[in-house]
């Protein structure tokens, strides 16, 4: 700790003086008028009355003059290392992508330096590491005050593309001044031209570097799909132990869809983990971003081509493809169409736009032009799905008595149009099969056969159908077969249980050909009428490559680009437009922000991800002092807490006394003490003094849910609320006694305390008191809006309920009558009665729907706990009423009513009903 | 007489405390001797309005006592009979004197006030169950039936002026019932001598007390000068808190004192607080007056 102003701490000699100064003469009296003044004549204190101020108040205000003393010399904590030389400090910043992660803490970090030098009196400058957004190179700022400079460190953020410390290696070579510091700030990744930057801070001075520690540089990569998951990718720096990461599955409008944990293990580089969405979630994917770290890095933007999957229907036989439950299509279109954006045609017009993938049912690929086009396809990525059929059995069968070639050479060559020699020779045969077929097809379980129609095999490991659960239901009963051969087993996806293939798969260049063995209708087998066709066709859809438009050389204008904190904004005003072509190959930088680039309907997506190597770990500068980032602590000036602190004490000291004067109320003097004791314990535990409270729960010591009760409000008033237990014991007792109903001991609650849904009831005798507790309000209305009752008894106080009751929200209430269903629910009544009978009771107006029609609170001033209320051996306690034992029996009526009412709702309502029930049944 | 406004808002609240609890009959084991008679029935044969049985006619009754409307039913003779109804004047009193207007921060209502309040409550009892009252002050006149309490309240007004804190001089019948409504922090001697007073008469009765919450607790703190309200000099007290034990115990030895001077002249004794419901002292009253309650 520092002291800026020390010879301030002279004033602390003072303080004796102080001390002789306060021992003041007590207080004067306060005059009170007093009607036993007689009896206080010649009462002797049982202490002695302390001549002078308490010694304790004293030692209070000593420490509050103390206080001031010390906050006015102006102590620093942590004021740190001095800046060696005596000119001005270079702050070297690195505002690349990686900086971005712990971007407050470096600027933390940095203003501490500015706090030293600014202490030193020296002038900075500053240099970011990184090109700017309108692409200028790195420079160095002007030499200047600290206090100039503090705004432009503010201003400065991270940007979204690596640093260049080539150029700004350069620019230190204009460095002129001498006897620098230089305090570095890496970003901590190795990146060209280190050296040249460690060499050229080198030359101008001693350099500290203050770098992140612990924290890992993460990189979110893109993932990679599969036929029913994505796999997600996370790269950073080596760490000496396992890391997680969470990485958020997001839509375009923010909404996070799944949270996958990632681990990445000791020393590693990359982690990977599965994600797992249903299509529809899937196709609303936009972009990964990584939990908690507001990174460009850590933000993976997915554009069209991740979601956008056009499917191409092809049936071979046209007129009937779309025929409900028999045509070629029809069950496709089922499976398919509520996912995938479904496109019909001929061949030659499916290929002339992009396509995911062509399924043809039952249609063989005999024209020569169609079987070049589609295999040129397949081979840029396409998938071909094909399904059996007779036509399909019939060429089989030509080609087998040709003894042509068929089946896709298991080589292909590269290049688009190469594979036309390998593909059949004959002229009409059907090369696009990923395996040879025999002749005519296999016919199970039909009239002619002995054998049973083959369900399924479960799926192999390696099959992207595999985990899809296989129904037992699930039946082929006809199928074209594969040419046995070594490496058939190879290629099948799906097998009968006999063994035979039922779906096959080969690549082609970058593509994929697939045949079902079978219909794509219910002809020859019930797999289309399952449900596992259709989570079949949904994998193989994902299964295919997306299509993002346009993959030519259009130039394409960026429209959101990344800030280096992964938040969506305006591009900069360096970016220029890219070539639809080069867009997912073009590294990030500031003419080429990461972002989404193109028209609204084809965007398509430039991650910093791209252009970024493997994360490699940068050597520090080598004879720099060393320093930590996160042991940077900012230096904390002291002097305005200790002056807040003596402010404080002063004011506690003033309330003091004043209470020693007496001239505190004794509630206030215990509110403003139960407020101060608060302030300090929050105090104390934001400074993290204090131990986390632990919350008990205290177990209720008769567990209310056990058994039905009535309740009663506790009003702090023991009269009162004796009164309330001895009248619901009462009332509890009698209704007992005359119906089905069992009713244990009542039970005493506040409300905002204790839970309340447990009773059915509850009994609010008001009592004149103070402003209500708004949580105790809180707690009622809360009541009252779940179906409880509350019944409010002002006992003849109507003034007291106003003031109780402010803020309960009562509904609009009419004066009960002896048609309602409260007089009606047990007996008939047309009096409702306690210790006084005649004061009307007010009940929810009967045409308010909400709640049931039943009413939430009941208002009246009959005191019905009084009338109630029994003693010990159950006889009636306190005084007769004024109507004697009847007006008592009228009372507990009343209250049968009351708990009917709150039992069973409106059930009893339709007893209102039953003369109008009678008369519509003919009575 | 006109009857102030409130006045009249005063009996109103009084009336609507009493309408709490059954109309009061006093227990009046000597109600022989005060020679009222009154409206309402004491369940036997005696003097009064009202009709209670027919008897058959016996030789010696007075011809003018047979009923000749219920004979002429039948073909014999029958007397009426009325119910022996008596009542009992049962007087008020309550200290108008300085020390009663006065109520500290803790109280809602001063002293006088919430003795009016019980005073007119037990009389609107007083009134349902039958009984006479009357105001003891010079000049009051035994008051029933239904505008008494009216009346009652107005005379209550007019005997705010005798701020003496003593019992007026006035003629009291033997075996009256007395209610004395004061803070009775005079001193017990004081006290003593007019108990023996009223004892030898004899009249007895009951002795409600009202304190101020203040004046039970001592709440205050610090150093206070306390200012008396009739006359006494002011008393510095360095630190209240100091001497507030001894002054619980003057007070309960003031409060103790009263109760054995008011049992030994035949009185019964109660405390009241004013930031107390005034419901719970008029309980008290009523139990002091009623005739025990027989035993179910």
């Amino acid at each position: 700790m520092v002291f800026v102003e020390p010879w301030l701490l002279l004033a602390l000699v003072a303080l004796p003086m102080l001390w002789w100064l306060l021992r003041v003469t007590p207080p004067t009296p306060r005059t009170e008028a007093f009607p036993a003044i007689r009896l206080l004549a010649g009462l002797r204190a049982n202490e002695e009355t302390p001549a002078h101020t308490p010694l304790w108040l004293l030692a209070l205000r000593l420490l509050a003059a103390g206080l001031v003393v010390v906050g006015l010399a102006r102590p620093v904590l942590r004021a740190g290392a001095e800046l060696p030389g005596s000119g001005p400090v270079l702050l070297v910043l690195d505002d690349g992508w990686a900086a971005a992660a712990d971007w407050q803490q470096r600027l933390a970090a940095a203003e501490t330096v500015l706090d030293r030098a600014e202490r030193a009196g020296r002038p900075v400058a500053l240099l970011g590491l990184a090109h700017s957004e309108t692409d200028a190179a790195p420079t160095l700022s002007p030499v200047m005050p600290v206090a100039d400079l503090r705004p432009r460190l503010a201003a400065l953020r991270p940007k979204p593309w690596p640093d260049d410390r080539v150029a700004a290696a350069a620019a230190l070579g204009a460095w002129q001044q001498a006897d620098t510091a230089v305090v570095y700030l890496p970003d901590g990744l190795a990146r060209d031209g280190d050296a040249a930057l460690a060499s050229a801070m080198e030359r101008i001075g001693p350099v500290a570097e203050i770098r992140a520690a612990a924290s890992a540089a993460r990189l979110v990569l893109a993932p990679r799909a599969e036929a029913d998951r994505l796999i997600l990718r996370l790269a950073q720096t080596p760490q000496p132990h396992a890391t997680d990461a969470n990485i958020l599955a997001q839509t375009g409008d923010g909404r996070t869809l799944a949270r996958v944990g990632i681990t990445v293990p000791a020393g590693a580089t990359n982690g990977e983990a599965a994600l797992q969405l249903p299509p529809e979630l899937r196709n609303q994917l936009a972009q990964l971003v990584l939990a908690g770290v507001p990174s460009a890095g850590g933000v993976m933007m997915l554009d069209e081509s991740w979601r956008r999957r056009p499917v191409g229907l092809v049936a071979g036989d046209a007129t009937t493809a779309d025929t409900p439950l028999s045509g070629q299509l029809y069950y496709l279109r089922q499976a398919l169409g509520p996912t995938t954006e479904l496109r019909e045609g001929d061949i030659a017009t499916l290929l002339s736009r992009d396509i995911a993938v062509i399924v043809l049912a039952d249609r063989p690929v005999t024209d020569p032009h169609e079987r070049d086009a589609l295999a040129a396809w397949v081979r840029r990525g396409g998938l071909l799905l094909r399904f059996a059929g007779p036509r399909t059995a019939e060429i089989s069968a030509d080609m087998a008595e040709n003894g042509a070639a068929t089946g896709v050479p298991e080589q292909p060559t590269d290049g688009l149009n190469g594979g036309r020699p390998e593909i059949g020779a004959a002229p009409d045969s059907d090369a696009l099969l990923p395996v040879r077929l025999l002749a005519g097809d296999r016919q199970m379980g039909g009239a002619m056969s002995w054998s049973k129609p083959a369900g399924l095999a479960p799926f192999l490991a390696d099959s992207p159908f595999n985990g899809l659960p296989v129904p037992p239901e699930v039946t082929v009963t006809e199928q074209v077969l594969a040419e046995p051969n070594a490496d058939l087993a190879a290629h099948s996806w799906a097998t009968l249980a006999d063994g035979t293939p039922l779906v096959t798969a080969t690549s082609l260049g970058a593509g994929r050909i697939v045949l079902f063995h079978t219909t794509a209708n219910a002809d020859w087998s019930n797999l289309p009428l399952s449900g596992l066709f259709v989570q079949m066709m949904q994998r193989l859809v994902q299964l295919s490559a997306g299509v993002a438009t346009p993959a030519n050389d259009t130039l394409l204008a960026p429209a959101v680009a990344l800030d280096g904190f992964g938040q969506p904004s305006a591009p900069p005003p360096a970016a220029t437009a890219l070539p639809a072509s080069q867009v997912a190959r073009t590294a990030a930088s500031p003419r080429h922000p990461p972002g989404l680039y193109g028209p609204e309907n084809g965007r398509q997506a430039l991650n910093l991800a791209t252009g970024i190597g493997p994360l490699v770990v940068g050597a520090p500068v080598a004879g720099a002092r060393q320093e930590a980032l996160d042991a940077t602590l900012r230096e904390q000036a002291l002097g305005p807490w200790l002056l807040a602190a003596a402010v404080a004490l002063l004011a506690i000291d003033l309330l003091l006394a004043l209470s020693l004067r007496g001239l505190l109320r004794p509630t206030s003097l215990r509110r403003a003490t139960v407020s101060l004791v608060v302030l300090a314990g929050l105090g104390l535990a934001s400074l993290g003094l204090a131990t986390p409270a632990q919350a008990q729960s205290a177990v209720p010591p008769d567990f209310p849910a056990l058994l039905t009760r009535l309740a009663y409000l506790v009003t702090g008033d023991r009269a009162v609320d004796s009164t309330s237990q001895a009248g619901l014991a009462g009332l509890s007792d009698y209704v007992n006694r005359r119906t089905n109903a069992n009713l244990g001991a009542p039970a005493a609650v506040q409300p905002g305390r204790d839970d309340l849904s447990f009773y059915p009831l509850l009994y609010w005798p008001v009592v004149a008191q103070g402003t209500p507790d708004p949580g105790m309000i809180a707690a009622l209305n809360d009541y009252m809006g779940h179906g409880g009752i509350v019944l409010i008894d002002t006992r003849g106080d109507d003034s007291a309920l106003a003031q109780a009751a402010r803020g309960l929200e009562v509904p609009r209430l009419v004066q009960l009558s002896s048609d309602h269903v409260l007089a009606r629910s047990f007996y008939l009544l047309d009096s409702f009665p306690g210790r006084t009978a005649d004061a009307p009771v007010w009940v929810q107006r009967d045409q308010d729907r909400s709640n049931d029609s039943v009413s939430p609170v009941i208002i009246g001033a009959n005191n019905w706990a009084s009338a109630w209320a029994v003693d010990a051996a159950g006889r009636p306690a306190g005084p007769d009423l004024p109507g004697g034992a009847r007006q008592r029996t009228l009372a507990y009526r009343f209250g049968v009513n009351l708990v009917m009412y709150a039992l069973t709702g409106n059930y009893k309502g339709d007893q209102v009903h039953v003369p109008a029930i009678l008369e519509r049944l003919g009575q | 007489m006109a009857i102030a406004a409130s006045d009249r808002a005063t009996a109103r609240r009084a009336e609507a405390l009493g309408a709490m609890l059954p109309p009061l009959m006093v227990a009046a084991e000597r109600v022989a001797a005060t020679v009222a008679q009154g409206v309402h029935g004491r369940r036997r044969v005696g003097q009064g309005d009202s009709f209670w049985q027919f008897r058959p006619y016996v030789h010696g009754d007075a011809l003018g006592r047979i009923d000749w409307r219920q004979s002429a039913r039948g073909d014999r003779a029958f007397v009426r009979e009325t119910e022996w109804e008596a009542a009992q004047t049962v007087l008020l009193w309550r200290d108008a004197s300085a020390s009663m207007r006065w109520r500290s921060a803790a109280a809602s209502t001063e002293k006088l006030a919430r003795a009016d309040l019980l005073l007119l409550a037990l009389a609107a009892l007083l009134l349902r169950g039958g009984e006479r009252v009357r105001l003891l002050a010079p000049g009051a006149r035994n008051l029933s039936g239904r505008h008494a309490l009216d009346r009652l309240a107005a005379e209550l007004a007019l005997t705010d002026a005798d701020t003496s804190g003593q019992l007026p001089q006035s003629q009291l019948p033997r075996h009256a019932k007395l209610v004395l409504i004061s803070d009775f922090l005079a001193p017990l001697p004081e006290i003593e001598a007019m108990l023996a007073g009223l004892a030898a008469v004899p009249v007895s009765g009951h002795l409600l007390q009202v304190l101020d919450p203040a004046e039970a607790d001592l709440p205050y703190v610090g150093r206070v000068r306390f200012r008396g309200l009739e006359r006494e000099s002011d008393t510095l007290v360095p630190r209240v808190e100091g001497i507030r034990e001894a002054y619980g115990k003057a007070l309960a030895r003031q409060v103790d004192g009263l109760t054995s001077l008011a049992r030994a002249a035949g009185f019964s004794h109660a405390l009241h607080r004013t930031d107390h419901p005034p419901g719970t002292a008029l309980l008290g009253l009523y139990g002091a007056l009623a005739p025990a309650r027989m035993p179910r």
